[in-house]
């Protein structure tokens, strides 16, 4: 699977400080991201720390395939999904004792969502309520479900998805890294399609902006850091209440056929967005 | 609190409250007011409050859904309505308020409420044990244990029976395709059924799927045995116990 992609982060309109931190490894299409909270600059090193430790050691696990697997996983799950999850359980870890040992830290603490994309499988790993979506055909999937209080009282049918996005008690999470030595971590495989396009974003993407204008503006964007950026732009106009973070990941196919070139001619793969001639 | 009466004639069958849930209604035996007759849809209506209004929504039922003998897909509820659905009819009695909003004189356990904060474990589990118990009683432990299935009634594909366990179920030509078609000048990806919190839906891949004859025009929440049609494979949706 060829991938493109681009990310971008934003402080936003309000904020005087950005506790979201992201990162691309191209090399390996692993995208992280993660909100950091906890007042003063703890925020950020908690976010940042997430992000950190999760690259770090799906890298080593890469590299050594018999490093350790940290937490519980699942006998279902591919060798990369129990990667990334333990990545994550690293990271809480990691979280939790720097806050532990230095008393200023204390309640600081991250939510993270990684996605690691390799051949067609692409693993999923997740905690608190920054979000992972996938464009396929059209159509705006959530692969991720937060770990907020209102999200589990929709979940039961106590509030209704209007009233959720009404609500108050947005921002209290169930679950984040840093705040138990313990956690429980969601984590998935897909199956990734070609021209799928696959969507990370923090929530101050998701509380600004619907999901049918997210969907339109990846759709109405083929490059993956101008479609990042757009989305921040739009949650920015529309108050930009949060710090925003995106990652846009485009995939498409290795090779073309016989058959596609015969059909679509050779211009049409040069400039690779599908939009035959034209700049 | 609101209260539903479903009537047969002048004979009450069954009442229940409405609280912040939703109510179903409909011929299947898990809706909180099941009707029994041919004429009504498996979920065929549901009524709920939104904004401190009781509502009642048509599911797309065949039969349609009845206010005052008005048919009607979407209408706000007053004391002493009747909602018509077949023979039945279900009497409104909305002379207690509308529920508490569940965050009401929470707030000063959330001092600094536009930044995030996690609950610790046992905020949590009494946070989550009062919203459940407004919520009455939670379904979930019958509505879990029934798989989702397409079953294969026509065409070619790989399998005649396929569970849907993952979240994103594609249906297409393709070799990474749950439901694999077989045959010449199938797309690789024909259409696709998502999973979301309140549901199963079916989305548009490079064909339009028709949902119960109907080409759909979004997406599409499927009800237990819908049929579906995409590329001459006709195929059933059911829960499978």
């Amino acid at each position: 699977m060829r991938i493109k992609s681009g990310g971008v982060t934003d402080v936003g309109r309000v904020r005087s400080n950005n506790e979201d931190c992201y990162r691309i490894v191209p090399e390996m299409g692993l995208f992280v991201l993660s909100d950091g909270m906890g007042g003063e600059a703890h925020g950020e090193i908690a976010s940042a720390m997430a992000v950190e430790t999760v690259v770090k050691h799906c890298l080593e696990g890469e590299n050594n395939p018999a490093a350790p697997i940290f937490g519980e996983t699942q006998p279902g799950w591919s060798a990369h999904t129990k990667r990334l999850a333990s990545a994550v359980h690293l990271a809480n870890r990691c979280i939790f004792e720097s806050a532990a040992q230095n008393p200023e830290q204390q309640g600081m603490g991250a939510t993270v969502t990684a996605a690691w994309i390799t051949g067609h499988e692409l693993s999923l790993a997740h905690v608190g309520d920054s979000r992972a979506y996938i464009l396929r055909a059209g159509a705006l999937q959530q692969l991720t479900s937060d770990h907020s209080l209102v999200a589990e009282q929709v979940r039961r049918g106590i509030l209704t998805a209007a009233q959720a996005d009404e609500s108050d008690m947005q921002s209290v999470l169930l679950r984040a890294l840093g705040t138990n030595p313990q956690i429980e971590v969601d984590a998935e495989d897909h199956l990734v399609f070609p021209k799928d396009v696959l969507l990370l974003c923090s929530d101050g993407l998701t509380r600004m902006i619907m999901e049918p204008e997210i969907a339109g503006a990846l759709q109405s964007e083929p490059d993956s850091a101008k479609a990042a950026a757009r989305l921040v732009d739009l949650a920015n106009e529309r108050g930009g209440a949060d710090n925003t973070t995106v990652i846009v990941v485009h995939t498409d196919t290795e090779t073309r056929n016989w058959f596609s070139w015969l059909r679509f001619g050779q211009r049409k793969h040069s400039n690779g967005n599908g939009h035959a001639g034209g700049k | 609190m609101a209260k539903l009466s479903l009537m047969f004639e002048e004979r009450l069958v069954k009442e229940v409250p409405v609280g912040s849930r939703a109510i179903g209604i409909g011929r299947s035996p898990d809706n909180d007011l099941p009707v029994d007759n041919l004429a009504v849809s498996n979920y065929h209506a549901r009524v709920y409050f939104e904004a401190g209004k009781l509502v009642v929504e048509d599911l797309d039922s065949l039969n349609g859904t009845f206010v005052n003998d008005i048919r009607i897909e979407r209408a706000t509820l007053h004391d002493g309505d009747s909602i018509w659905i077949g023979k039945h009819h279900i009497k409104v009695d909305a002379t207690g308020d509308a529920p508490v909003p569940w965050d009401s004189g929470r707030k000063t356990n959330a001092p600094r409420i536009n930044e995030t904060m996690v609950l610790d474990t046992k905020v949590r589990r009494d946070m989550l044990q009062q919203a459940a118990a407004m919520g009455e009683r939670t379904q979930f432990a019958a509505g879990r244990l029934k798989v989702p299935t397409m079953v294969v009634l026509s065409g070619k594909t790989d399998q005649r029976e396929y569970a849907l366990t993952n979240k994103l179920t594609v249906i297409g030509k393709s070799g990474l395709a749950t439901v694999r078609l077989k045959g010449w000048f199938k797309p690789a990806m024909a259409a696709q059924i998502n999973q979301r919190d309140d549901g199963y839906y079916i989305v548009a891949g490079d064909k339009i799927p028709t949902v119960n004859s109907a080409p759909i025009s979004g997406p599409v929440r499927l009800n237990d045995g819908d049929l579906i049609e995409i590329c001459g494979v006709r195929l059933n949706f059911i829960f499978r116990e």
